[in-house]
């Protein structure tokens, strides 16, 4: 356990001086959080002719005053941002901390020291998770503070800071991180640019958008119940993505089958 | 002397390929071992297996008093491998680097930096100490590189390729320090394609393309392949001498070229004086007589050429 901190400290090290790595990753989340709230800030102010065209609208939009119809449609399509960071950041982060090493023949030198391949493993896995979460919790709380203060209505609030929606974000969200990291290991044993790996672990937004289009044209709300049913799901995807890479990711294997 | 290195029958399959044959070996603690071979013979997957980077299919070897595939974490906290490439972090500081891997060989954390600055140091790194490794040279990575793989104070340690690549000064300076490593008492494993290398650092050599062809001192190799020998210089023709050395009990081949005489004899030290008499007995006037010294690399090719 000791030598997967010590990984940890290390890829904290080499991220504080990859700048451009540094920005798209921390930086970057908090500004579109702000751009989101101003979003939503201006939708109160000024929605007062908000033609929606026609579009079906979700049941619980029924009766809302134009400002806050335009609020709750900003709201509820940002929100979902928050459960697409956590896919993106480890994602990025993992590529250049496992592709990368590959690509550099450090995993060699460092397969042969006495650390085991879970520690290693482990410390790459936190080391793509906890910045990821950690953004994507701070700048979902700035978002439900921008919310709280500048909704025009509580029933704008409570139609976008839901408990389902909580719930998503604190529950679902780790767990999609943590598929992210197994299926950035899974590329690993393929590709050699980090970029590649990252092209490829794209795929995971599939669900996740899927999500937001079913809650915008009213076919799923996301309740409580919802967001635990995708967490219980999640989880086993995630156990069997990180058994997968538990077993690609091993001394043996790295070194005579990776390409 | 104790062995820090033995094994039997050591063997590696990749599916249908065999890349590692039954290999059997000792080598000594405390000396220079030479593993040769052509590319893709199997030198870096024998590293690779006594480093307990991966398991061989069959056989087995003790490193550094640990047995291969049963305590394999304290194997690989017992030895030390500069890898072919040196993979090091580019954005991060030679120190950095050394740290990092300082920690994962569970160094003491209050002699981390002590033994940092010893390697750097003594590879002549501690003024560019802070500087991203990215900006160093091929020869300054090399350096680094050894360092890493010596920070633990391993009794074995594997080279592969030390100085390909490098310079001749920086290849001078690694070479004086396999030598001084030696002195220290390591074991040194080194994989090289440079002969004259090996036949300057190592006591002894494996000969290896897949299976290990022949194994002994760079003098021994010699002894055996192309037995000892003698040149013989004359004043003109050497040609009518060659009947006068072949009819000495002693003498086991003779070839002429112009002024020159090549004989193999045994023994050379207590036998040249008799080969001179009889030459000169025969009307020959000697202008000087040398010892037949083969190189490293006519071993190399003979026992690698009859293999391919």
């Amino acid at each position: 356990m000791k030598k997967a901190l010590v990984v940890l400290e290390k890829e904290f090290l080499e991220l504080r001086l990859q700048r451009g790595l540094l920005f798209a990753t921390l930086f970057l989340p908090p500004t579109m959080t702000a751009f989101a709230v101003l979003a939503f800030f201006a939708a109160g102010r000024f929605a007062a002719n908000l033609n929606t065209g026609g579009v079906p609208l979700p049941p619980e939009f029924a009766g809302l005053s134009p400002q806050e119809l335009g609020q709750a449609i900003v709201g509820r399509q940002f929100s979902v941002l928050f459960l697409l960071l956590p896919i993106f950041i480890p994602s990025v982060l993992a590529s250049y901390a496992i592709v990368g090493e590959k690509r550099e023949r450090t995993l060699e030198p460092v397969l042969a020291t006495p650390i085991r391949t879970w520690e290693l493993l482990l410390g790459k896995t936190l080391a793509a998770l906890i910045p990821a979460l950690a953004i994507t919790i701070a700048s979902a709380t700035l978002f439900v503070v921008g919310v709280l203060s500048f909704a025009v209505s509580d029933r704008v609030r409570n139609l976008i800071v839901t408990p389902g929606w909580i719930l998503a974000v604190l529950v679902d969200t780790p767990l999609l991180a943590l598929i992210g990291v197994a299926l950035i290991v899974v590329l690993s044993s393929r590709v050699n640019d980090p970029r590649t790996a990252q092209q490829f672990s794209a795929v995971l937004v599939v669900p996740v958008l899927a999500l937001l289009f079913g809650q915008l044209a009213g076919v799923i709300v996301l309740g409580p119940a919802l967001a635990l049913g995708i967490g219980v799901i999640l989880a086993a995807v995630a156990a069997g993505a990180l058994w997968l890479a538990a077993r690609l990711f091993q001394r043996e294997v790295i070194l005579t089958r990776w390409r | 002397m104790a062995h820090a290195i033995e094994t039997h029958g050591l063997t590696r399959r990749f599916d249908d390929r065999v890349a590692v044959e039954g290999l059997s070996l000792t080598i000594e603690a405390g000396t220079v071992f030479g593993f040769l071979g052509p590319n893709g013979a199997g030198k870096t997957t024998t590293v690779r297996m006594l480093a307990a980077l991966i398991a061989p299919t069959d056989g087995d070897a003790i490193v550094a008093g640990h047995t291969l595939g049963v305590d394999d974490t304290a194997l690989r906290r017992s030895v030390g491998i500069l890898t072919e490439q040196p993979g090091l972090y580019d954005r991060l500081s030679a120190r950095q680097n050394l740290r990092y891997f300082a920690r994962l060989y569970d160094l003491e954390p209050a002699r981390v930096d002590s033994q940092v600055e010893r390697y750097l140091q003594l590879l002549e790194l501690w003024d560019r100490r802070d500087e991203p490794v990215g900006t160093f040279s091929k020869g300054m990575r090399q350096k680094l590189a050894i360092a890493r793989a010596l920070l633990h104070e391993p009794t074995v340690v594997f080279l592969d390729e030390p100085t390909a690549a490098l310079d001749p000064e920086a290849a001078r300076t690694v070479r004086d320090f396999v030598k001084g490593l030696r002195a220290e008492g390591r074991t040194i494993f080194l994989t090289t394609h440079n002969l004259p290398e090996a036949d300057e650092l190592c006591d002894s050599i494996g000969i290896f393309q897949r299976r290990l062809l022949r194994m002994g001192s760079p003098s021994e190799l010699r002894a055996i392949l192309f037995g000892a020998g003698t040149i013989v210089r004359v004043v003109g023709d050497a040609a009518p001498y060659v009947p006068v050395a072949r009819s000495l009990p002693f003498v086991r081949e003779v070839r002429t070229d112009g002024e020159t005489l090549t004989v193999q004899l045994d023994d050379p030290d207590s036998r040249n004086p008799d080969l001179v008499d009889a030459l000169r007995a025969a009307g020959a006037r000697i202008r000087y007589v040398e010892r037949l010294q083969h190189s490293l690399e006519d071993v190399y090719l003979r026992l690698v050429g009859g293999h391919e």
